[in-house]
């Protein structure tokens, strides 16, 4: 069957300041990443990537991002994003940087790679956490989605995995 | 009858020996009386690159082994793999400073020796 083919990738915004994830705005980083293939790949990578270029997903809360591009073009666009220095809102700049998590032909492949990194997370903050009230909830949120897991079985719920995100932060 | 002996052989392919490329190329400007220093135009060859492929082609490593400023024409060394992007980005350079300029190429090769005869400029007694 003849069909255009993507890759999406699934990255991660980090950043010292919490103010940066809270900024985030589809548009905004659409644009950004569009001026950044543009100066590192120059005309040539601008035309070719921003043909199938789309921002799938943001969680402000996370900082999880799902870009979408092109599949003959996906390495231009996932070598241009270490060049993404700051982030921009107001007048404001916020150092940060984008940390890839994985690369999936489907959407459905990124979710459930997103629903297991959430779980690993949550036994990771688990360990670092230091407040008794932010352990009891971190605790509710893992024995909740190991529930979940054990329910539904291949159906995993994506609920289980974004909700406990949030509560993360 | 003896059966014939197992004849042994081994055969050798280069698919391309050489790792850089060498073009002999010829900067034509509308108007007459421009003149670029070697500096100058190994900066309009970086800019050409930088403009149509960015930053991360524009460090390729590019060498102008030759320039001769009166004639405006140079000989270059690209590795192999930077030829397709600095050939095409060759041709879409339209203008240097506002004037509108050509290159002109005038031989490529994988040796540089072969640049030194060039068999359209033969000329047969």
């Amino acid at each position: 069957m003849v069909r255009f083919k993507h890759r999406y990738l699934l990255c991660e915004l980090m950043s010292d300041d919490p103010r940066c994830r809270l900024s985030l705005d589809d548009r905004v980083l659409g644009g950004l990443v569009r001026d950044t293939i543009a100066r590192v790949h120059g005309t040539f990578g601008a035309a070719a990537c921003s043909i199938g270029f789309a921002v799938r997903y943001l969680n402000a809360y996370t900082g999880i991002v799902l870009l979408r591009c092109r599949k003959e073009f996906y390495q231009l666009v996932w070598s241009a994003l270490p060049f993404i220095t700051y982030l921009e809102n107001k007048g404001h700049r916020y150092p940060c940087f984008f940390n890839t998590l994985y690369v999936g032909g489907t959407i459905r492949t990124c979710q459930k790679f997103l629903i297991q990194y959430n779980r690993r997370q949550l036994l990771i903050l688990l360990q670092n956490c230091t407040d008794e009230g932010e352990r009891e909830a971190i605790q509710k949120s893992v024995t909740r989605s190991c529930l979940l897991e054990e329910e539904s079985g291949e159906e995993e719920l994506s609920d289980g995995g974004e909700e406990a995100a949030e509560a993360m932060e | 009858m003896m059966p014939a002996p197992a004849a042994t052989y081994e055969r050798i392919v280069y698919k391309n020996p050489s790792e850089h490329h060498y073009m002999k190329v010829c900067l034509e400007f509308q108007d007459r009386g421009v003149g670029l220093n070697a500096a100058q135009f190994k900066q309009l060859l970086i800019s050409a690159l930088k403009d149509l492929f960015g930053e991360v082609d524009a460090a390729l490593p590019l060498d102008v082994l030759t320039y001769e400023e009166k004639t405006l024409s140079a000989i270059l060394r690209i590795c192999s793999s930077g030829l397709v992007k600095l050939w095409s980005s060759l041709t879409l350079l339209g203008s240097y400073k506002g004037k509108k300029c050509a290159f002109r190429v005038i031989q490529v090769s994988p040796f540089l020796l072969a640049l030194s005869g060039n068999s359209r400029e033969l000329v047969l007694n």
